[in-house]
């Protein structure tokens, strides 16, 4: 109680002075009211002196130039840090990208502003503290997500920290993979339908891969904001969609156990969910050792543009399993792509300040990203399906393990675990699972790349 | 905020309708490929996961088996039906910690010395 009546009476104490402030004069404001400038004199005698210190300093104060946006924003931020505490949902994600929503969103006078206002000339650089300023220092961090640069490291550390056996050893399970890229392509004609131009199309379409690194890598090359016109390139921030796109991805992949268990349960009958499948066969070395080379060769034959993130992702798969460079692997799947997972999920978040990120376009990309997702789902479900009509009745397949084709690794796996859990206590998929869930991660790979090349 | 909506659907043309057929397929060949490849490696390298057995010898029927045997039997089915398990690198090593001397840690200056002299 004590601190509400605290943080009340801070809010009365900043609201009084904005009031005095304003009936003092302190600030020029034009015909609709709004705030253009600031009245500072050189008057270095008594309380008029005073006057302008505490009105300069309430100027630049968040409290200033808080808008709506700003708060739907930090509500945003906080739920995305609650639902990762409270509920563990993606915690290593979301924290990051929560307190990056809160950072990118406490108000301050843009460069852009400050302009407008008089605190100084146009070519000035200001307080350069935003994301999109230029100099400032999440602008020199964000410039690993703009150029792509974060998600090969983060597909690195995947690589190293990825056992590939569960694939190796039932590679059939790896088709299931592709077919869950459906939901990418339908996406990608949905957004199409919906206005996009065809770039922003197949970069809000790669959101249905459930690949956050993937979802920035396709974005950061299509939906950079930079476009050809009349044989020049022209910057357009609303054709800036990394960050809607990155934030669907990151959210939805969170979401994996709210959104998939419906679906799975309208596409499956009980007794297909109670499909107990054979244990997998034992892996030797020397497979684990030919698989990624053999992967990263036949992949990226296929799909060049998708180098970078297959090229990564393999040579990390390289560094685990050739036995001789563990220390090398050890830092991959430890430190480094911790790291690079702070500066991708700080800067993600901070790149959606609220005069660029709430608009209409945004709003339609989460709703495509939501769709995306559920097609997604029961494409890996319904080839399953098909899978299973031409198995033997003794090597049928849990059709569960289809929805886990998303790639959300291992997210989307637990989920088909616990969901045939759920149907039988001694059904444990999880394995079984991880087969089309890391073969949607070079699915929709591959995919990305696919797009890149004909869209780029 | 309600999202504007700018319906287009001549968009959908056949260059995107291709992109969208042409790129699916090939997602599925990319990993139809690899998973035929992968089907085919134990063949490919030789490996037999059943081996047969060699003849090594007979028990006759009637001839009572040891209870020891019939347990390193069970035992030995039981691994083989229920205890798959990846095939471990077998390394072993010993990590030495070395404890550098410092007056800190050092065992005559530990309290229970002084208990220990009475």
């Amino acid at each position: 109680m004590k601190k509400f009546l605290l943080v009340i009476s801070i809010l009365a104490v900043l609201g009084i002075i904005h009031a005095s402030l304003h009936k003092a004069g302190a600030f020029n404001t034009n015909e609709t009211g709004q705030t253009t400038g600031l009245n500072v004199t050189d008057e270095a005698s008594g309380s008029k002196s005073l006057l302008d210190g505490i009105t300069k300093f309430f100027y630049y104060t968040g409290f200033k130039n808080m808008t709506t946006g700003h708060l739907i924003m930090l509500v945003v931020g906080l739920v995305f840090i609650f639902l990762a505490i409270k509920y563990d949902y993606e915690p290593l994600l979301l924290i990051p990208i929560g307190t990056g929503i809160i950072i990118g969103n406490i108000p301050f006078i843009t460069q852009a502003l400050g302009t407008t206002m008089g605190l100084w000339q146009a070519g000035d650089p200001g307080l350069q503290l935003g994301v999109y300023e230029q100099g400032s220092v999440l602008y020199y961090l964000y410039f690993g997500v703009l150029k792509g640069i974060y998600p090969p490291l983060i597909f690195l550390g995947i690589g190293a920290m990825t056992d590939f056996s569960a694939l190796i050893s039932n590679p059939r399970l790896m088709i299931l993979g592709a077919a869950a890229q459906v939901g990418i392509f339908l996406t990608f004609l949905g957004a199409l339908f919906l206005g996009f131009d065809s770039a922003s199309a197949g970069a809000i379409g790669i959101i249905g891969g459930a690949d956050g690194p993937t979802a920035i890598f396709l974005s950061s090359k299509l939906a950079n904001g930079w476009f050809m016109q009349n044989g020049e390139m022209v910057y357009e921030q609303s054709r800036n969609l990394i960050g809607p796109i990155a934030i669907a991805a990151y959210s939805y992949m969170a979401l994996v156990p709210l959104i998939q268990p419906p679906i799975m349960r309208l596409l499956t009958t009980r007794k297909q969910r109670l499909i107990k499948m054979k244990p997998s066969r034992a892996v030797s070395r020397t497979e684990k050792i030919i698989f990624p080379i053999t992967g990263l060769i036949l992949t990226t034959l296929v799909s060049p543009s998708a180098m970078p993130l297959l090229g990564m992702l393999f040579f990390g798969n390289i560094l685990k399993e050739s036995g001789v460079t563990n220390r090398l692997a050890e830092t991959a799947r430890t430190s480094f792509v911790d790291i690079v997972t702070i500066l991708l999920g700080l800067t993600v978040g901070a790149s959606t300040q609220a005069d660029i990120f709430l608009t209409s376009q945004s709003l339609l990309i989460f709703i495509l990203g939501a769709i995306s997702f559920m097609l997604a789902t029961a494409g890996g479900l319904v080839f399953a399906h098909v899978m299973n009509i031409f198995l033997s009745k003794d090597n049928k397949i849990n059709p569960l393990i289809g929805a886990a084709g998303v790639s959300a690794v291992p997210d989307s796996a637990r989920v088909v675990q616990n969901m045939g859990l759920r149907e039988d206590p001694t059904n444990h998929l999880l394995m079984h699972a991880m087969a089309p869930n890391v073969a949607g991660v070079i699915g929709s790979a591959v995919a990305a790349g696919l797009l890149l090349s004909f869209l780029m | 905020m309600i999202p504007a909506f700018d319906i287009n659907p001549s968009a959908i043309d056949g260059n995107a309708l291709t992109i969208s057929v042409v790129g699916y397929v090939i997602v599925f060949l990319a990993l139809v490929l690899l998973s035929t490849v992968f089907y085919y490696m134990p063949k490919l390298m030789g490996i037999r996961w059943h081996p047969k057995k060699k003849n090594t010898g007979t028990v006759k029927s009637g001839e009572a088996l040891t209870g020891e045997v019939s347990a390193a039997i069970s035992m030995a089915l039981y691994l083989h039906f229920n205890q798959y398990h990846e095939e471990e690198s077998k390394h072993l090593t010993i990590k030495r910690e070395s404890r550098l001397y410092s007056p800190w840690s050092s065992k005559i200056y530990q309290v229970r010395n002084q208990f220990n002299r009475i």
